[in-house]
């Protein structure tokens, strides 16, 4: 702070923290007051926030994406219900049917069916293939697929056709398929690439969503720590400038209070304008005047007495010397 | 600050154990309020923003419940009334939720408000004290300064008006002394000598003015 006398004092950022200890004792209070508060209520904010999110996103979950159609196995994926049916393979079934009861020619030889290699022994109605049972002994297991179905084949469900009943019956039907293949195709269905759209259209807004709740949780995470900081920051700046209102006057009644120590009584100026305790500045100034009263009516005593004294002839008497020193003194103080 | 001498009537000599009273706790209004007020209507403000945040999230997420409850729900009509029943729970937790926040809040501004009065009374205090000995020069009165009581900030300062009013202290009475012992020795240098009789009348006259003011002062310094 400059002198005293200068009324132009303007407020300098320097001279902010002008009595450390009661400004940051006040400040720091109010800052750490401020922290905690923020601290706890946040902490409560952030809990009531993960439950929010977490419940959002159980709720998200709990609307299920319609499933993904399969052309394949459905049970292998799960879902028996949106598979298409299978094929039915049971050739015994089916030659239990029409194929066995009524062979026709063009219902074996179908013209879809692949041509037969010609190595291929040629089926035998009758029962046996053209090179009999030796000519296909001679083929490799890997190699041909055999596949026999016999009509009418004993099942464990047929007791009554049992024993050697059965197998003394000559055999009406003998398929047998060698290095063959067979593609199923299924029928695709109409909504097949809307379903697959919808599926994955429903996972990914999901999966935004859960972004978006995480998102938000953040959010609310670092706008409370950033309101935090800036708080701190800003109440510390305030809580300065604030006390050192009242720190300032503290500090130019300090120094005035150090020149009357002194023996010196200048004249006391008014405080800066936003200053605080100008009721207690006004009681200092009336001690001042006080004071300054005082060392007048001292003088005008003192120097009533001098006066007297040398008119009386006694000017050079050592008491009227020493009162002469304590003028001087007394006049040079409240100059 | 007010006229603290007027304002309480206090003695014209400080008492040495002085006691906090709980009346005497807003000694200073203006200065006091004012932190009080600040600290208060911060913390009241950063409570009910945060407050009003828990208070969001919470409902959004009974919100989410009962919304999702009612989707579950919404087939069977038998479960209308659990349905209600969850949501009746959830709107009093939530409710009860508002109240304990309120109650938190209010107890803060009291507890704050206390403790800020207390604390700013702790500066109040020494100005009060330093108010009533400016009041007392002002008058002229030097009497002996009581130091501050226990747990009162602005020692500092309060330290440097001892030092200030303990100088102007003994500087009146030294001057009074030189005063006393001057008055003596032209009172006893009158009455030796042959003063001329107008003038001796006057250095008389000058004499018992400056006795009486020694008078006067050795009163203000008692």
């Amino acid at each position: 702070m400059t002198k005293p006398g200068d009324r132009s004092y303007k407020r300098s950022w320097k001279n902010l923290l002008i009595n450390k200890r009661y400004q940051l004792r006040f400040t720091l209070f109010m800052v750490g007051l401020a922290a905690l508060l923020m601290l706890g209520l946040g902490i409560w904010v952030m809990r009531v926030a993960n439950e929010t999110t977490t419940v959002s996103m159980a709720s998200v979950r709990g609307e299920a994406c319609p499933k993904v159609p399969t052309l394949g196995n459905g049970a292998a994926n799960g879902d028996d219900e949106d598979a298409a049916p299978a094929p039915s393979m049971k050739l015994d079934e089916s030659l239990d049917g029409s194929v066995g009861d009524s062979p026709s020619p063009a219902s074996s030889a179908s013209p879809n069916d692949p041509p037969a290699t010609p190595s291929a022994p040629a089926v035998d109605r009758t029962g046996s293939a053209a090179g009999g049972p030796a000519a296909a002994d001679d083929q490799p297991e890997s190699d041909v697929a055999h596949m026999v179905a016999h009509q009418r084949r004993p099942r464990a469900d047929r007791p009554a056709e049992s024993g050697s009943a059965a197998a003394d019956e000559p055999r009406k039907v003998q398929v047998q398929i060698d290095e063959s293949s067979m593609t199923l195709t299924q029928a695709v269905p109409a909504d097949f690439a809307d379903r697959i759209v919808a599926h994955w259209s429903c996972e990914l807004r999901q999966a935004a969503t859960f972004e978006r709740l995480e998102r938000g949780r953040l959010r609310i995470l670092w706008a409370m720590i950033a309101t935090g900081v800036l708080l701190v920051l800003g109440l510390a700046l305030y809580g300065i400038k604030m006390t050192h209102r009242v720190a300032g006057p503290l500090f130019k009644v300090s120094l005035y209070l150090s020149k009357m120590r002194a023996g010196r009584f200048d004249k006391v100026y008014n405080l800066r304008k936003g200053d605080q305790l100008v009721h207690f500045y006004d009681h200092f100034k009336l001690a001042h005047g006080g004071i300054v009263q005082m060392q007048r009516d001292d003088i005008a005593r003192i120097a009533a007495v001098i006066s007297a004294a040398e008119a009386a002839g006694a000017g050079q008497h050592p008491a009227v010397v020493e009162l002469r020193e304590m003028l001087a003194r007394k006049e040079k103080s409240v100059e | 600050m007010s006229d603290p001498t007027a304002a309480t009537g206090l003695p014209s000599t400080p008492r040495s154990r002085h006691q906090r009273k709980l009346a005497n706790y807003m000694l200073d209004k203006s200065l006091q309020l004012r932190y009080v007020l600040l600290v208060t209507i911060l913390s009241a403000v950063i409570a009910g923003a945060l407050g009003y945040m828990i208070y969001d999230q919470r409902r959004t997420a009974s919100e989410s419940i009962e919304r999702d409850l009612q989707a579950l729900t919404q087939a069977d009509a038998s479960h209308q009334e659990f349905q209600e029943q969850v949501a009746s729970g959830l709107e009093s937790d939530d409710q009860a939720l508002v109240y304990k926040m309120v109650a938190v809040g209010f107890a803060l501004v009291i507890i704050l408000s206390a403790y800020l009065v207390i604390m700013t009374h702790k500066v109040a205090g020494p100005l009060f004290k330093v108010s009533m000995y400016f009041d007392h020069m002002a008058d002229g009165r030097l009497g002996t300064v009581t130091p501050l009581r226990r747990g009162d900030m602005l020692q500092d300062f309060f330290g440097d008006f001892k030092a200030m009013h303990e100088s102007l202290r003994a500087r009146a009475q030294t001057d009074v002394e030189a005063m006393e012992r001057v008055h003596k020795a032209l009172r006893e240098a009158g009455n030796q000598a042959d003063y001329r009789g107008d003038a001796r009348a006057r250095l008389d006259d000058a004499l018992d003015a400056l006795d009486q003011h020694i008078a006067h002062r050795k009163k203000q310094l008692a």
